[in-house]
């Protein structure tokens, strides 16, 4: 690994074949902290494989530098335009980042609420319509039904409806989350074991903490199936509105920029959405193995 | 009058148009204070009778008095045991007892809950194991927790439904000399009513005041047998002694001759239980067989 950070450290000192200014300096720069990261975390994590498994990660993204870099700036292989040299692409990372942050946020904003707004509606919903067998029955098949329709053509009728394009986008990942998260736990509910059910009916627990305090936990793993699932169509659900009518968010900032041949900054959002889903998906599966870390 | 009294109970239950009976103008009654272990072959009804006890299952006729008053449904003067999964695995041993608690006394903050299930969870032996999760715990800690919590409930009565059946038999042995001794206490405090059930002939001489023998297809009392051995019990003591193996054969022999009897009678109604029924037997000798040897 830290072989592959000196290759790439010389392969930016080969002379330039790209007129243009390459910015070299930011892929020094990218490297060098990656490096001081990859020590911070090899000081943090104790497992080896962990360790292992992080450094390859690392050595890939050094590998993939170094090709880049051979590919454009140094041996112009591929057309400039559609192919900045990474230096560019960091350049215009940091240059950018007031508009990212403030795309980031709109976008990341409107997730979190949709996302939310339906997960806490349909595991309360779920609750309660799973606690009764014949509601429970009928509910389950209407929500896969409903839930069988791809979300993504809600958005035209969703704009004739509401006023503004965020309320639109909330409006569509609500209803991209509520469906599968509603299933989720409606299964959960009408699945939890019976002997469970005996277990707090024979200690009096009232209709209140049998609901939240024994069915909810119970019924807790199938409810973040449903979760997980909401997660990943929103983000795709997001980013393509967003490409469609918005005028603000990540999916914007790419289609936009694209529209005006400006593939340097196209490359950024890329970059930018993979980081921010890769955070949001790392920070869920922390919440999902704590509430479960009571299985195995 | 008697802590628990059992009249005329008949359970019915209709499965794809065929009606079984589960339990037949069962009739006996438990004194306060007194262990009672209820054992027969499977099919006889005893669960079906103890899930009455527990609120969870109704009669078709009969009833069920508790102090006089006829069972309604679940309630706070009975603890239960089950044979499996009595515990949450969501909590951790000592949330699923606090838990327990609180739903008995709701004016115990707490710490004062959290404090009452770490002493039951001392008395079991389990204070070094309080803050793990039910499946970080072998089967026989699991039923040591479902029975801090039952007693940590301080309820009147303890409803145990074969709650060392899953259990090795080294352990069981250790669980049974643990309930034995909780149940019988220093003397200080009174004892509790405990109905258990079983189907190990051992464990019900061990512990029990009096036994209730049942027979299957349909569920019926057999025979009410006093356990007439002092207390307090020491298993290694009284299983040399005369008195327990004379004893211990006689329930033997009625457990045979009852189910004997049962394969006689079937056979010659040609009824179409009595494939059940020889399955019952083979079951029944197979586990007599060890219990000789």
């Amino acid at each position: 690994m830290h072989f592959l950070f000196i290759a790439l450290l010389l392969v930016q000192l080969l002379p330039d074949k790209l007129t243009t200014e390459t910015y070299a300096g930011y892929v020094v720069w990218f490297a060098v902290g990656v490096e001081i990261l990859t020590l911070i975390v090899s000081a943090l994590i104790k497992k080896p494989l962990g360790l292992t498994l992080f450094a390859d990660i690392v050595s890939f993204i050094y590998g993939l530098l170094i090709a880049w870099t051979l590919a454009t700036a140094k041996f112009n292989l591929l057309k400039p335009s559609l192919f900045p040299p990474p230096g560019r692409v960091f350049w215009q990372l940091i240059g950018d980042y007031e508009k990212i942050i403030t795309n980031i946020l709109s976008s990341v904003g409107i997730i979190l609420q949709g996302y939310l707004l339906a997960a806490a509606a349909a595991i309360i919903l779920g609750l309660l319509l799973g606690s009764s067998e014949r509601l429970g029955n009928v509910a389950t098949y209407i929500a896969k039904f409903l839930g069988a329709i791809p979300p993504i053509v809600y958005i035209p009728y969703g704009i004739a409806l509401l006023p503004t394009f965020r309320s639109v986008s909330v409006f569509v990942i609500f209803l991209a989350t509520f469906w599968p998260v509603l299933a989720g736990t409606m299964s959960g509910v009408m699945n939890v074991d019976k002997k469970t059910l005996d277990s707090a009916r024979v200690l009096n627990v009232n209709r209140f903490t049998m609901l939240f305090s024994v069915i909810l936990p119970a019924s807790l793993p199938q409810i973040f199936i449903g979760c997980n699932q909401g997660l990943t169509v929103s983000f795709v659900l997001l980013t393509s509105a967003e490409m469609i009518g918005a005028q603000s968010g990540l999916g914007f900032y790419i289609k936009n920029y694209s529209d005006f041949g400006d593939y340097t900054r196209t490359l950024v959002g890329l970059i930018v959405i993979g980081i921010v889903i890769v955070v949001i998906s790392f920070g869920f599966n922390k919440i999902q193995k704590y509430l479960l870390r009571w299985k195995h | 009058m008697s802590k628990i009294e059992i009249k005329n109970l008949t359970v019915d239950y209709t499965e794809k148009k065929n009606r079984f009976t589960a339990l037949r103008d069962v009739s006996f009654s438990i004194e306060e204070g007194e262990f009672v272990s209820i054992i027969g072959s499977s099919g006889c009804g005893k669960s079906t009778l103890l899930s009455i006890l527990e609120g969870i299952n109704f009669p078709t006729s009969g009833e069920i008095l508790i102090d006089g008053e006829p069972i309604k449904g679940t309630g706070t003067d009975r603890g239960v045991v089950f044979q499996h999964y009595s515990l949450f695995p969501w909590m951790t041993a000592r949330k699923n007892v606090a838990f327990g608690v609180k739903q008995v006394n709701k004016t115990a903050s707490k710490a004062e809950r959290l404090q009452i299930a770490d002493e039951f969870l001392e008395k079991v032996g389990l204070e070094n194991f309080k803050n793990k999760y039910p499946s970080q715990l072998s089967g026989g800690m699991q039923q040591r927790v479902a029975i801090a919590r039952a007693l940590a409930m301080d309820t009147d009565i303890l409803l145990m439904d074969e709650p060392f059946g899953a259990i090795d038999a080294k352990n069981r042995t250790i669980l049974q000399e643990l309930l034995l001794e909780l149940w019988e206490g220093d003397g200080t405090s009174p004892r509790k009513t405990v109905v258990f059930v079983t189907h190990d002939i051992d464990e019900a001489i061990l512990l029990s005041d009096k036994i209730v023998m049942m027979t299957a297809h349909p569920g019926q009392v057999y025979k009410e047998i006093e356990v007439p051995f002092d207390r307090p019990r020491n298993r290694a003591q009284l299983v040399q002694t005369k008195e327990y193996n004379k004893f211990r054969n006689r329930l033997l022999a009625m457990f045979y001759s009852d189910i004997v009897n049962k394969i006689g009678g079937e056979e010659q109604s040609k009824n179409v239980t009595s494939e059940l029924c020889i399955s019952c037997l083979s079951r029944c000798c197979s586990f007599s067989f060890c219990r000789i040897n």
